[in-house]
């Protein structure tokens, strides 16, 4: 059996589809553009790609774009006070400090004082606890886009046995939380974990998130099961030139591909889910400030 | 670990199997710290103090009320409780609330229910300063459970994940299924398992088969509010049975409170059990006692931190 390989790339692409059309419509039924402000301190060069892509993706869907660069040694104080400026300014609907900060400023300080409305990060301690709970919250956006991708998958995630290998705050947790939300059993398995490879054989669907280069083998899959790969390592690839070196999961993909039913690929799988998921939250905290609809689809 | 005396069973062979686990008498150890450290927050000159609000009907949580002044009073926690009439509006209430958040005098703020019906409870609850927050529902405590910041956590959640602890166990690995996923009780304790390292399952009433993951697990806990859920062959041998549920059922013999687990059966099979009553209930009262001084003592050190001037 081999797996079907669910393209992220191609499903990404859907869902800021999706996020145009709803954009469009805001625009003409209620004259209302949605706005994403980013905010980059100092100069990291990983960072500054970031932000590019993502301001330039924001206009792609319609939306307007804020960018904020400031320079490495701005002060929290000031920080503080652009942030409060965003939370009051009726044209901005989400915020995202690009982190890492630089060290002298306290990132969950200035994180939790981003308005938990226009938190499209999911990152506010308010938010991290709405969604522990279920109830309705601004979701990170990695473990949603993971989410989406099931739901499409599957149609109905209720009742199947989800195992989530990891429990970071920013994808384990939240994950465990939406597939809870979404009538999973779930398991959250780490590196205490007993006997993991008897847990994961349990699970309908997996959920890998622990950032060790294809630790889970094909041997560990449930037939038929579905593997989520949102593991991104980088590994040295001899086989294509000295010094050369290759992207890879969490999960051995050749071998997990022969027993799964469906499973992502590192690069293709997740990754480009993730800013995808940040324009769905932006356009959902723009309609929830407005007291409209949210859109069907782009969230949980 | 607290053990009750053996229930007098003569005959050995019958003995259950499990040691039944003496709530009571864990709340009592629990109070004995909560004492000690409330006296050295009055010789620091903050004196907890507790806040309890119940609207309309003051007779339905009248219960809860009285149980909980008791427990203060034994404990050197101040308590005080106030009532306001059924027609109060939201947003009046809301600003009772912000007028206790400000009023360095009151350390926590216990919102006692049932509420009327214009009244949600989560919009009171979300209006509670996190510094005050002793019953640990605002979503800002729940997220810093979350974030494996134990600070104060809904009372029925950490009672239960204090009562494994006392137990002769390790909890890294540990192997748990948690039988609900309720906002109050199975999902915080699920983060606050898999904070101390444990390998969580929770379960629901979609799960396929509950007796598959129950029986793997080394330690169970069940908060569904179904009399009998639980039986014997849905657990492991020697595993810990932690029953948060508190059901009125009636028997030949009257009205009883029993748990969601079947206690004979699963008696025989674990190798400890709560019992209820007596089990988790009495350390949840304590653990809101235990929320009291944690809160008087962050609002300490907060109060410090930021009126404290540095010296040159």
């Amino acid at each position: 059996m081999t797996a079907e390989i669910i393209d992220g790339k191609a499903f990404a692409a859907k869902v800021r589809e999706k996020v145009a059309v709803h954009v469009a419509r805001l625009k003409a039924d209620h004259d209302i553009q949605p706005g994403l402000a980013v905010v980059l301190v100092g100069e990291d060069p990983a960072s500054q790609v970031y932000v590019r892509s993502k301001g330039k993706m924001t206009t792609e869907v319609g939306m307007n774009s804020y960018e904020h660069k400031l320079d490495v040694g701005t002060s929290e104080a000031d920080l503080l006070a652009l942030i409060t400026q965003l939370n009051n300014d009726p044209s901005v609907h989400g915020i995202l400090v690009q982190l890492p900060l630089p060290d002298h400023l306290n990132e969950d300080l200035v994180i939790n004082s981003i308005d938990p409305a226009k938190d499209v990060d999911g990152f506010h301690i308010s938010n991290v606890g709405l969604l522990a709970t279920g109830q309705k919250s601004m979701v990170p956006c990695t473990p949603l886009g993971c989410l989406m991708m099931l739901r499409n998958h599957h149609g109905s995630l209720s009742g199947l046995d989800a195992v989530v290998i990891g429990r970071s705050n920013i994808v384990g947790k939240p994950m465990a939380a939406l597939l809870l939300g979404d009538s999973c059993t779930v398991t959250i398995a780490h590196s205490r974990t007993k006997d993991l490879p008897d847990v994961v054989r349990r699970a309908d669907i997996v959920v890998a998130a622990v950032g060790r280069a294809e630790m889970v083998p094909g041997d560990w899959i449930k037939k038929g099961a579905t593997v989520i790969d949102v593991g991104i390592n980088r590994i040295d690839a001899p086989e294509r030139g000295e010094g050369k070196t290759r992207l890879v999961g969490d999960v051995d993909f050749a071998t997990a591909s022969q027993v799964a039913g469906a499973i992502t690929p590192v690069p293709g799988g997740v990754g480009p889910m993730t800013i995808a998921c940040l324009l769905a939250n932006t356009v959902t905290a723009c309609s929830r400030a407005n007291g409209l609809v949210e859109p069907e689809g782009l969230t949980v | 670990m607290i053990l009750a005396k053996s229930k007098g069973c003569s005959k050995a062979m019958n003995a259950p199997r499990a040691a039944v686990i003496d709530g009571r008498a864990i709340a009592a150890k629990l109070r004995a710290e909560v004492a000690a450290e409330a006296k050295e927050l009055v010789a620091a000159g903050w004196k907890p103090s507790l806040m309890s609000i119940s609207v309309g009907d003051a007779a339905a949580a009248e219960i809860y009320v009285r149980n909980q002044r008791k427990q203060a009073e034994s404990t050197g926690v101040s308590y005080e409780s106030r009532n306001y009439p059924a027609e109060i509006s939201l947003e009046q209430l809301v600003g009772v609330i912000q007028g206790l958040n400000a009023d360095p005098n009151v350390n926590g703020i216990i919102i006692q229910r049932p509420l009327p019906p214009h009244i949600p409870v989560k919009a009171l609850q979300k209006a509670v300063h996190p510094l005050k927050d002793v019953e640990g529902m605002h979503p800002a405590s729940i997220g810093n459970i979350v974030y494996n910041d134990l600070a104060l956590g809904p009372c029925t959640a950490v009672a239960s994940v204090e009562i494994l602890k006392s137990l002769p166990l390790k909890m890294e690995g540990l192997d748990v299924t948690v039988i609900g996923h309720s906002e109050i009780v199975g999902k915080p304790i699920a983060f606050l398992l898999m904070g101390l390292g444990a390998t969580v399952t929770v379960c629901h009433h979609m799960t396929r088969s509950v007796a598959m993951h129950s029986r793997a697990a080394d330690a169970v806990f069940v908060a569904v509010g179904k009399p009998g859920l639980v039986t014997g062959d849905m657990l492991k041998p020697g595993a810990a049975l932690i029953d948060i549920g508190i059901n009125r059922i009636e028997t030949p013999d009257g009205p009883r409170t029993v748990g969601d687990a079947d206690f004979d059966s699963c008696a025989e099979v674990a190798g400890w059990i709560t019992p209820v009553p007596g089990g988790v209930g009495p350390v949840t009262v304590a653990t809101l006692m235990k929320n009291a001084v944690l809160a008087t003592r962050m609002q300490m050190d907060h109060y410090r931190e930021s009126y404290t001037i540095p010296a040159e």
